[in-house]
């Protein structure tokens, strides 16, 4: 009974098909469907009155009193500070007994940050930015000290063992020392310096400054660090351009903030002048997503242009207006050539236009080149039974013209022919 | 021109009324299987008290059915006897819907299945001992209470269950309930109306707690305004302001509270403070207003409801049609003056089918009308930055072509109408309805894009030659965006000019900066965008009738027209009801 029970419930819940296969293969079915829908309902309760004695009157509003009883002062109603900070803490507080996504620990500078923020919505979305990032902290920290707890145990028993060991242990006969950090800088220095001199340009346009809000600007340069840092590590770097780049302006502060010391020394050149003034104009490509021009192959004469914008307020045609303007040639990506697209944005971040640049640089192979466009975009290369159908579509496309080449010439035999007969 | 093929309009509405009718039949079978299913065991009686919730719904839902249903035959009997009625192609309430139903996307089957799945929750309070099995049943034992509370809630359990289980676990843990199962606890009492119960469990978080949340604060507010504490909400409402601005439901209850215990000053001052937040109210709280005033025989509240109106005309906000039925109901209770309701259609004409009287035109002013077609042109066609949409070249191109020709009567946006029928060519189908149009002696603006005249297997270079001697044309660049330039040269053209595209504008409207400038804009769109009524190449081109008269909430001094949203018809955000409730003063 309790199996045509559940049965039912599914039943009514999924419409007519499950009925339909219920008949092709009932007993399966059936053990499937009172297994899911055991795990989904635990207790099982029947008013069996018949079994159980009649029990004693429950005190229901006993919790009440003990309530009240424990407390320790009388108020009148509730006391909530009237500064908005101390106000924000104390919320922030009870919802923590709520299990609501905020952080355990707050400073002062985010407390006021919160307290700012205009909209509830606002709020909430900065305290939950906050909670995560509580909990990434603890992570790694709770990562970090079971790390130290593993290493100091190795240490441990290497001291236990270290008597034996000391004895066997010699001096290993070697030509090099092992090729440490400093050595693998030195040389990235030395292929960047050359860069500098003889490389081709490549051009982050900043010029989005006032586009994007705060953290938008902060993510970008992220994404600068890191397209920086795998340009240094490349076999054959571009000589990067940081063009538009105001002395003073938001991208200048938050660069130095990143970088330290180390702006000073970065071997790359950065200038307040357009890339118009820089180079000439016929040599500038400006690769933005929405130009209409696809990129076919990589030249090795021109310069490239990369916008660095990230753009979450979705403001579209901003790089493309900005090409325009300056009257630059401009390309895009032939994703949709290369990739069977599914999800997201065609427009892809900093460092992944980066290293397919370098790759295109380097081999010239397309395919290996969007091996770096996120996974979760696309499901896969056009592969050869695609390019196969192309090309029987092709073919149909060339019989349909000589067919259509061929009725012409027949029509022009046909008015031929009338004319033969008019003769 | 614009005819209108009412025998077309009929049988297309016949057709939309046949496939609501087959909505809901599949449904009817598979209750009666169900129906046969309940009655074959033994114990039916068991199972069928367990699953009462479904089939309360299923009430529901024939209910519904039922309802719409016979809505849908009156409309039916009413588009016999008046068929001039006819709403607007693209805005009117359902439209959207119906459209949806003909392309075929369904929705989710088991989205419109209202079916809560029954749970299975202690039936009566449970004593300590029986507590302890069921948590051992239970596979995860750190969320259980948590658990079982949320699900007496959604359940909506009967209070005194919730209580054993809170006594149970004050027992286990020294008399000390958390602050979490507090929150369901109360909730439940809210949901519930148990006044006294939410007193006591504000008397507890008084004694327990410092400070609220905002959310354990918007549940005591709903609790209290039933009781005689209700003056506490107000203090509860400061406490929230400490932390942030309180939702409108915060106010609603507030002013609810305050209109049951007859303090109409208190009530407006909350309502008046909520609109200078720039909060919208809730249409329960304009309704209660509408509701207590139903008793109250005095002057200024009837300015005030009044003035309320005005604030929904003002901010081009329909009613809800309980709320209409309560204005309705209030109109008619004030003495000696003789209101008289009633809902209505209103004729294509733009008369109210109840009282004939006239109601206001659609179309701008001069000075709206000058208003808009500069934000028009500063907004939608420039958006600070000109080369985002165009470029400052092809925008002074534009602008000196239309400045050497005459005034349009239409402007069409010639890839749309053509991309809207895909087996016939291309210019062909433009070539025909230019054709049709300017036989009519009308001056005729084709925009499109420059490949057009390229010449393709779908755009014929003579075929476009001949469009091009019939009518003026624009071709903007490949990568512009033509719909700008349409609206401009539509708006430029002056108050009798009608563009035809099937783009609602959408993404257009959103450029405009203001709320204002956008219902200036939805209103000059709905008195000149027209529509296919239906097309075959060759035949006579008809287009669906554009709106004369406004869809806003109107007065005359002695009779009221306002539109509200019926409750089976399902509306979007830019769609206009189409029925409408009728107050006039009787002599």
């Amino acid at each position: 009974m309790s199996t045509c029970f559940t049965f039912l419930r599914h039943f009514v819940k999924r419409s007519v098909v499950p009925f339909v296969l219920h008949k092709k293969g009932t007993g399966l079915y059936f053990t499937i469907l009172h297994k899911r829908f055991s795990s989904r309902t635990p207790i099982l309760f029947y008013p069996n009155t018949e079994k159980v004695p009649p029990i004693k009157k429950i005190d229901l509003d006993e919790w009440k009193n003990t309530m009240k009883s424990s407390l320790q002062e009388e108020r009148s109603s509730f006391t909530t500070s009237d500064d908005t900070l101390t106000a924000t803490r104390e919320w922030i507080e009870m919802c923590r007994l709520l299990n609501r996504e905020v952080p355990e620990h707050i400073s002062d500078e985010d407390l006021k940050m919160v307290a700012e923020c205009p909209s509830k919505k606002s709020k909430k979305k900065t305290l939950k930015y906050l909670y995560i990032k509580e909990m990434h902290k603890k992570a790694k920290k709770e990562k970090q000290e079971k790390k130290r707890a593993e290493m100091d145990e190795i240490e441990k028993q290497k001291q236990l063992g270290n008597a034996e060991e000391s004895e066997n242990t010699e001096l290993k006969n070697t030509f090099l020392l092992p090729l440490n950090d400093r050595a693998l800088k030195a040389e990235w220095d030395w292929r960047n310096a050359q860069a500098m001199i003889f490389g081709q340009p490549l051009v982050f346009d900043m010029a989005y400054e006032n586009f994007m809000p705060q953290r938008d600007l902060k993510n970008t340069v992220c994404q600068l660090l890191e397209s920086e840092g795998a340009n240094r590590k490349n076999i054959d770097p571009f000589h990067i351009y940081f063009c538009n780049l105001k002395v003073g302006g938001a991208y200048h502060k938050e660069l130095i903030y990143r970088y330290k010391e180390k702006w000073e020394q970065l071997l790359l050149t950065t200038t307040e002048k357009s890339p118009v003034d820089t180079f000439p104009r016929e040599s500038l490509i400006y690769l933005t997503a929405d130009s209409p021009n696809v990129m076919t192959t990589f030249r090795h004469d021109k310069i490239y242009i990369i916008g660095s914008f990230v753009d979450k307020c979705s403001q579209p045609r901003i790089s493309y207006a900005n090409a325009k303007r300056l009257k630059i040639a401009s390309e895009r990506l032939p994703l949709d050539q290369y990739l069977q697209w599914e999800v997201g944005n065609k427009n892809l971040t900093l460092d992944q236009m980066m290293r397919i640049l370098l790759t295109l640089k380097n081999t010239g192979d397309w395919e290996k080149a969007l091996e770096f466009v996120p996974k979760r975009k696309h499901s896969g290369f056009h592969n050869v039974f695609v390019n196969s159908n192309n090309f029987v579509m092709d073919l149909q496309k060339n019989k349909l013209e000589i067919k259509k080449s061929f009725r012409k010439l027949s029509s022009n035999a046909q008015s031929r022919e009338t004319w033969w007969k008019d003769e | 021109m614009m005819t209108l093929l009412l025998s077309f309009c009929r049988s297309w509405q016949m057709l939309w009324k046949n496939r609501l009718y087959q909505g809901p039949s599949p449904r009817n079978q598979t209750y009666s299987v169900l129906y046969s299913y309940f009655h074959f065991g033994k114990k039916e009686q068991r199972y069928f008290s367990l699953t009462l919730p479904f089939l309360q719904n299923t009430k529901a839902t024939k209910l519904l059915i039922s309802k719409a249903t016979s809505s849908s035959k009156s409309g039916k009997n009413r588009s016999k006897q008046e068929s001039s009625v006819s709403p607007h192609p693209l805005f009117s309430a359902g439209t959207a819907k119906k459209k949806s139903e003909v392309f075929g996307y369904k929705k989710d089957q088991q989205h419109c299945f209202p079916f809560s799945s029954p749970v299975l929750l202690p039936t009566k309070p449970l004593n300590s001992e029986e507590w302890d099995k069921v948590k051992e049943n239970f596979e995860q034992k750190d969320i259980f209470e948590n658990w079982m509370i949320a699900q007496m809630v959604k359940y909506s359990c009967s209070i005194d269950i919730a209580k054993s289980l809170l006594s149970w676990i004050a027992r286990k843990n020294n008399g000390v309930v958390g602050y979490k199962l507090l929150i369901g606890y109360l909730t439940l009492c809210v949901s519930q109306r148990q006044t006294t119960e939410v007193i006591d469990v504000y008397e507890i978080m008084k004694t327990r707690y410092r400070t609220l949340e905002p959310e354990g604060y918007t549940l005591l507010i709903r609790g209290l305004i039933h009781s005689d504490q209700w003056r506490e909400t107000l203090i509860l409402l400061e406490e929230i302001k400490k932390v942030m601005s309180p939702s409108k439901k915060n106010y609603g209850d507030c002013i609810k509270g305050a209109l049951l215990h007859q303090e109409v000053n208190l009530a407006w001052n909350l309502y008046l403070e909520m609109l200078n937040h720039r909060i919208i109210p809730n249409w329960e709280t304009f309704q209660a207003f509408f509701d207590f005033a139903k008793g109250v025989k005095n002057n200024p509240f009837e300015r005030r409801l009044l003035d309320i109106l005005l604030y929904l005309k003002h901010n081009q906000m329909y009613p809800t049609e309980p709320f209409a039925q309560s204005i309705k109901a209030w109109f008619e209770s004030i003495p000696e003056k003789k209101w008289k309701g009633e809902s209505v259609t209103i004729h294509k004409s733009g008369h109210c089918s109840a009282c004939g009287r006239m109601l206001k035109s659609i179309h701008l002013n001069s000075e709206e009308y000058e208003f808009l077609k500069q934000r028009v042109l500063k907004d939608v066609l420039d958006g600070g930055d000109q080369y985002r949409k165009t470029t400052p070249k092809e925008i002074n191109r534009f602008v000196n072509f239309i400045k050497s020709c005459p005034p349009f009567d239409i402007v069409i946006d010639g890839l749309n109408i053509t991309k809207m029928f895909p087996k016939i060519r291309e210019s062909r189908t433009l070539l025909d309805v230019v054709s049709q149009i300017t036989k009519q002696n009308l001056q005729v603006l084709v925009l499109g894009r420059k490949h057009m005249l390229n010449g393709s297997s779908r755009w014929q270079k003579n075929e476009m030659a001949a469009v091009q001697n019939m009518a003026y044309c624009f071709f903007a660049d490949n990568i512009s965006e033509d719909d700008a330039f349409l609206l401009y040269a539509t708006l430029h053209s002056g108050n009798h000019c009608r563009f035809l595209t099937r783009d609602l504008m959408r993404d257009h409207k959103a450029c405009l900066t203001d709320d204002r400038t956008r219902h200036l804009f939805f209103r000059w769109q709905q008195g000149h965008q027209l529509v296919f009524l239906n097309y075959y190449p060759g035949k006579k081109i008809i287009f669906q009738s554009v709106l004369t008269y406004d869809t806003v909430i109107q007065t005359t001094g002695d009779s009221w027209h306002i539109p509200y949203d019926e409750n089976v018809v399902e509306r979007y955000s830019y769609e206009i009801p189409t029925k409408w409730l009728c107050l006039r003063q009787q002599n």
